[in-house]
């Protein structure tokens, strides 16, 4: 399909963009426009101003801090994310994850950014933020202002973010030396749209601290377990633990899984459990093994 | 076929001037911000290679390559294209004569309708560039995003291995 | 018991001079590919023409819905907008599309847009037309229809129900054909079988072929010739033809057809010609071309969907050795809204009664009806595939039901190599085939002992199943129309044909022109080859028309390329042609050598006396002879030889048993045998292919690579309809999958390497002992489901549906212990 009449504009840099978003109410953030230009496509969106960030250089930079932490442009591409030393130095599980989004194509345009803004519930890379304990750095007419991930994502397709407002980077802290990060998902075929996904975070030798479990495409947004987190921080790091944790996944436990083509909810809430336990499991792994 | 056609006028939304350059040679031309860049290839400039298989950005038949990097260009805006070179599968043969790639596809009957062929073959310069001797599971990763519906990819991943064995991806690593 | 019918039909074996074999039977690289692989070819949307609209189709958000009103004046008022057109417009200008079925069916009326009523999402009520895509999608969006909603019906089951809402008062029910099927004495076989197997239910899915290029067409009603110019991707352009020209009240002669490149078809372009008219409406209306390309969203909602077929109280015979001996079952066809090449699949499918096996008692009540859905269209394997997948199902629940292994159930059962040619419960006959040796090079393509000592070892507790599964299936190529008398006894088809055209053109180069519409099957290569070995030359002399113009192209009305048929009827006619010339060259030849015609002999280009190649003339001194010389010839030779012959190949059938249901509906049986071994993830449903084989017989191969190339295109879209594709629409109406979002079309990464094996016995029927091939018969369904039924404990439920998506295959795992299982047998 094609799209309704638009304008364009290409600022120079995000104070430009920032004026540019701020002019009027149908001005809409472009980046790799991946999700984006799908949605105008369809027409669902009422845009009538693109402000293309996809260019400026200071959303596209990946610094790492002293102590090993992140902060990543809002227009680094998934291309740049998976290949990245730093990335794959520091969050190895970002850097394969984003490897795995759909295809070469769109991983050379999709932004980091993009995906977020987004607030698809079965994006690839919002769960797995909320289990790395991202913030996001978010900059407005007004200055800026930060947002942990897990707030981040308000609902279907609504970021938290303000009008006039741009996501300018997202900040992951450093890995705890005995820190290990997993990630699954069940997805329709290889790289493509997710049925349900699960990332973790957890830490400690044999007995696990700072679990973070969180599940996508079971609900509006991704959402942290904590029943099942509760579970597993201070018991021993096993595979009974994790097994006996992912129990907690069911009836009553605030997840709303939707019915639709590729799975019903009630199928969507059994493999959460699944994952959310292979999740735990391969963080549990990756930890003791690093 | 690929003369230039009438502009079109009725239209509203920002017109742009652009300029780009395309298997070598430059356009200067004025785009409505709404205009896909597939539309601009295929209707205002006449080059029909490259294919419109989907709405969704789903299928790769409109693969180009833009500032090197493979894209699809039904997901992108004309007017975003500004000062960018890409080529297309146009400008694949030189002087008339198929490159390696293209030759493979013929020896190993790597196409059969031949829709999704120009995307395809885009694909699979862009996969030599970065891996001039690819495994078969890296093949697959580097045309998931280009749908064959004839093939089953089982001859379009022979004419890609077949293409790299004989030297194309050595030479498209060369020509970065 | 009762006598089976005895022999019926009687096929004449073919016996001709054999000259294939220096070109054919080569993997010749294709000649059309260089075009393809420039960017230089030329689809439909490349095609454009001076002062050109582009049309948008505006169309029903709801299922079935009463059309309140239609308002295109804000649409009309948009700069840039040419102009509209509406249903009540068009029942005003033409007549309703005629239809194969009889009354109560055929009296059911569809116009090219909605009249009164739409009746599935995606009906198109009204097109606009305007300078640009862009503006003629806007303007769409102005067209402001007002509609009263309607309660809709979407199970073709239920929509048989009198009190089910009703889609056309003028066919006073929602069913539009039924008939039984009855061959041989299934109660006779049921009352004196050792076990009777039956099966509750197994539904076939909707699904596509989805061709990578939409619908298009450019319609040009020219105001000063009175000729409808037609450039589109349609597949079957003479039934287009046929439908369109009395709807549009024009004669044949005033519609011409064209198109060159075909970015596939699979049936589903044989569904285009409601636009097609709408367009022509259009262009007539508003003096200008009309262009239309269908977006994919489009295409998913309203170019077609495959056929959609559920049989219910199944009973299945079998002998205590395993013989299996017959087959009663009620099927229910679902057609969608209207019927579009429909209700053809009610009896199409009845080309392969017993499957590839010995089945001897068939009785099948077949139900065709609508519902608020898309219509159906043939989508490759049409109409068999399904009532394959029927019978695959059924061997493979005999074999588990009652401990069979199903590699020896099915060799027990199959047709045997020397029962060829094998006439079939309904007097189709079999070619050739060997069934028994294809099944044991495909289990050895996958080494399948080797995956069931995998399979015993991985035991139970891993959280992983394997599981494999066979698909036998029949591809019936080269149709006899004559079995749309069955369905409708007024119709006045029978037979099938193609035509080739052949000529030696000024300066000796040879040209063919066929009445085909390829969509990527190598035509020109295949046809070159033999038109080549025919007349000594290389098949790069050989110029065969890219594309189809009915201009200049030859054709009869059965032309196109559909149903499995080129290698038999496209190339019967190109060598037949071929022949024509090669006869009237040595008759020059003979005249210019001053020799006798039985002396001489074609090669290198020329023609020579044998034993004498010095004493030759090329085929340009031929062509010099006859077209600018001719005053040198015998005024006999002149007036005898024009050097352009035409050719219709007709295949040898007679007019079916429209009451006993029977006759020989196809010509030719090529078979594929399958083995697919897939890995199952308990706690997911989800499956990886680990191996997968295919040996496949299309008697003798004219360019292998080609024949490859048809098998692995053919396994693929298998498989991606076993597992990721299906069209399904929810209790309103509405399709849930209307892009490649939604509708997983299966990508590199999930098609698995398919291996292929080779069994060749030639057709004894045709010209050149090809059968033809290319649709595959849906065999991956039948092999998937297999697979997954084999990974399954004895416990699960019969695997019913033809598409298995992760949750499904999860449920039948993990199924309750005591759920019905879908299948009881009864032994005597």
């Amino acid at each position: 399909m094609l799209l309704e009449s638009v304008e364009y504009t290409r600022p120079r840099n995000l104070d430009e963009a920032l004026r540019a978003l701020a002019s009027r109410e149908g001005a809409a953030v472009l980046a790799g426009g991946q999700s984006l230009v799908n949605v105008l496509k369809n027409r669902v969106a009422s845009v009538d101003l693109l402000v293309d960030v996809s260019r400026l250089d200071e959303l596209r930079r990946i610094e790492v801090g002293a102590d090993g932490g992140l902060e990543i442009g809002a227009c680094v591409t998934y291309d740049e994310l998976e290949r990245s030393d730093d990335i794959r130095g520091a969050q190895p599980m970002l850097a394969s994850a984003a490897g795995h989004i759909e295809d070469r194509q769109i991983r050379n345009r999709g932004t980091i950014g993009g995906n977020c803004c987004l607030s698809d519930p079965s994006n690839n890379l919002p769960p797995l933020l909320i289990a790395l304990g991202a913030t996001m750095n978010v900059q407005g007419p007004g200055g800026g202002r930060q947002v942990p991930a897990e707030d981040f994502f308000f609902g279907y397709f609504m970021p938290a973010l303000e009008p006039g407002e741009i996501l300018r980077s997202i900040s992951i802290p450093p890995l705890a030396d005995d820190a290990g990060v997993g990630y699954q998902a069940l997805s329709v075929g290889h790289d493509s749209k997710a049925i349900v996904r699960a990332a973790a975070h957890v830490r400690g030798g044999d007995t696990i601290e700072d679990a973070r479990v969180v599940l996508a495409v079971v609900g509006p947004r991704p959402v942290r377990h904590s029943a099942m987190e509760d579970l597993l921080n201070g018991a021993p790091a096993s595979a009974e633990t994790v097994e006996r944790a992912s129990e907690a996944i069911g009836d009553g436990d605030g997840l709303e899984p939707i019915s639709d083509a590729h799975g019903s909810a009630d199928y969507r809430r059994r493999v959460a459990r699944v994952l959310a336990r292979r999740a735990v499991y391969e963080a549990m792994m990756r930890g003791a093994r690093s | 076929m690929s003369d230039e056609r009438d502009p079109v006028v009725s239209d509203e939304g920002t017109a742009h001037a652009i300029e780009v350059t395309i298997n070598g040679e430059t356009h200067k031309r004025t785009v409505l911000a709404r205009q896909l860049l597939v539309h601009f290839l295929r209707d205002t400039l006449g080059l029909q290679g490259t294919h419109v298989g989907c709405d969704t950005g789903s299928c790769g038949a409109c693969s180009v390559i833009v500032d090197g990097q493979l894209i699809k260009s039904c997901m992108m805006l004309a007017p975003q294209v500004d000062g960018a070179s890409i080529e297309t599968v146009e400008g694949l043969a030189q002087d008339g004569e198929l490159n390696v790639l293209q030759r493979s596809f013929n020896e190993n009957h790597g196409l059969q309708c031949g829709y999704c062929t120009p995307g395809m073959l885009m694909a699979a310069t862009d996969l030599l560039r970065r891996n001039p001797n690819p495994s078969e599971d890296e093949i697959r990763h580097g045309i998931r995003g280009n749908i064959c519906r004839c093939t089953g990819y089982v001859n379009i991943v022979k004419s890609i291995k077949a293409a790299a064995e004989a030297g194309a991806g050595a030479a498209e690593e060369a020509s970065r | 018991m009762s006598s089976v019918p005895v022999a019926q039909t009687t096929v004449e074996s073919v016996e001709k001079p054999d000259r294939l074999g220096e070109w054919s039977g080569k993997s010749i690289p294709r000649k059309e590919d260089g075009r393809h692989l420039k960017g230089q070819a030329l689809f439909t949307d490349d095609k454009w023409q001076h002062r050109m609209g582009y049309a948008h189709f505006v169309r029903s958000p709801h299922a079935h819905a009463r059309i309140v009103s239609v308002d295109t004046s804000r649409a009309e008022a948009l700069e840039g907008v040419f102009g509209t057109l509406t249903g009540d417009e068009v029942k005003d200008l033409s007549e309703p599309f005629f239809q194969i079925a009889p009354p109560p069916g055929g009296n059911l009326k569809e116009w090219c847009l909605a009249v009164g009523k739409v009746r599935y999402q995606g009906d198109a009520v009204a097109v606009v037309l305007a300078e640009s895509r862009e503006i003629a999608r806007d303007a769409a969006e102005l067209v402001e229809v007002e509609y009263e909603p309607l309660p809709a019906i979407v199970d073709g089951i239920a929509a048989a129900d009198p009190d089910a809402p009703l889609l056309h008062d003028e066919v006073g029910s929602n069913i539009v054909w039924h008939g039984v099927y009855d061959y041989g004495d299934i109660d006779w076989a049921l009352e004196n079988a050792d076990h009777v197997v039956k099966i509750d239910r197994l539904h076939f899915h909707r699904f596509s072929s989805t061709p990578l290029e939409c619908n298009a067409a450019v319609v040009n009603w020219e105001q000063g010739t009175g000729v409808i110019e037609i450039f589109s991707n349609n597949q079957m352009p003479m039934f287009a033809s046929l439908v369109i020209g009395p709807a549009l009240g024009v004669p044949s002669n005033k519609i011409q057809f064209q198109s060159q490149d075909i970015g596939g078809a699979f049936g589903i372009k044989i569904g285009s010609y409601p636009q097609i008219t709408a367009l022509a409406l259009l262009s007539k209306k508003l003096g200008r071309p009309a262009k239309w390309t269908e977006y994919r969203t489009d295409h998913m909602l309203s170019a077609g969907h495959g056929n959609e077929r559920t049989f219910v109280d199944i009973q299945v015979p079998v002998m205590a050795d395993g013989t299996i001996l017959g087959v009663k079952v009620r099927a229910f066809d679902d057609a969608g809204a209207y019927l579009h090449y429909e209700p053809l699949g009610a009896v199409i499918w009845s080309q392969v009664v017993p499957g590839c096996y010995k089945i001897k008692h068939v009785q099948v009540d077949f139900t065709e009806t609508v519902s608020n859905k898309c219509p159906t269209i043939p989508n490759r394997g049409y109409s068999r595939m399904q009532h394959l997948w029927l019978i695959e199902r059924i061997v493979d629940v005999v074999a588990t039901e009652l401990g069979f292994d199903p590699v020896e159930l099915r060799k027990h059962n199959y047709i045997q190599p020397e029962d060829y040619p094998y006439e079939t419960p309904n007097a189709c006959v079999y070619d050739s085939g060997d069934l028994p040796k294809a099944l044991d090079l495909a289990l050895g393509a996958v080494d399948y002992p080797a995956w069931l000592k995998r399979q015993e070892e991985l035991g139970t507790g891993s959280g992983k199943r394997i599981g494999i599964g066979i698909g036998t299936t029949l591809d019936s190529g080269t149709n006899n129309f004559g079995q749309a008398r069955i369905i409708n006894p007024e119709l006045p088809f029978s037979g099938n044909g193609e035509a080739a055209y052949a000529k030696l053109d000024l300066y000796g180069e040879v040209n063919l022109n066929l009445g085909t519409t390829p969509q990527g099957q190598g035509h020109e290569t295949t046809a070159a080859q033999v038109v080549a070995d025919i007349l000594g030359m290389s098949p790069d002399d050989v110029n065969v028309t890219a594309g189809f113009d009915q201009r200049h192209n030859t054709y009869v009305a059965f032309s196109g390329t559909y149903a499995s048929q080129f290698a038999v009827t496209g190339l019967g006619a190109a060598m037949g042609a071929a022949e024509k010339l090669r006869a009237e060259i040595l008759k020059v030849a003979a005249y210019a050598l001053e020799a006798d015609e039985a002396d001489l002999d074609l090669g290198g280009g020329q023609v020579f006396v044998r034993g004498d190649r010095e004493r030759a003339i090329p085929f340009i001194g031929i062509a010099n002879l006859v077209y600018s010389n001719n005053a040198v010839l015998s005024p006999e030779l002149a007036g005898s030889v024009s050097l352009n012959c035409r050719h219709v190949y007709v295949p040898p059938f007679q007019v079916p048993d429209h009451e006993a249901k029977t006759g020989n509906l196809t010509l030719t049986y090529a078979s594929q045998t399958h083995v697919c071994v897939l890995e199952i993830d308990e706690e997911t449903g989800h499956v990886e292919i680990l191996d997968y084989a295919v040996a496949d017989d299309c008697g003798r191969v004219i360019n292998p690579m080609i024949v490859d190339g048809q098998v692995h295109g053919a396994t693929a879209l298998g498989i991606g309809a076993a597992l990721f594709e299906t069209f399904e629409y929810d209790d309103e109406g509405q399709l849930m999958q209307s892009s490649f979002y939604d509708y997983h079309a299966i990508t590199a990464l999930d098609a698995p390497h398919i291996k292929t094996e080779h069994v060749q016995t030639p057709s004894p029927f045709t010209p050149n002992g090809a059968k033809g091939m290319g649709e595959g018969g849906g065999a991956p369904l039948h092999a998937v489901c297999a697979a997954i039924q084999n990974a399954l404990d004895d416990g699960a439920p019969v695997v019913s549906e033809s598409h298995n998506s992760w949750e499904r295959i999860y449920r039948l795992i993990n199924h309750e212990p005591n759920a019905p299982r879908g299948v009881e047998v009864v032994t005597r």
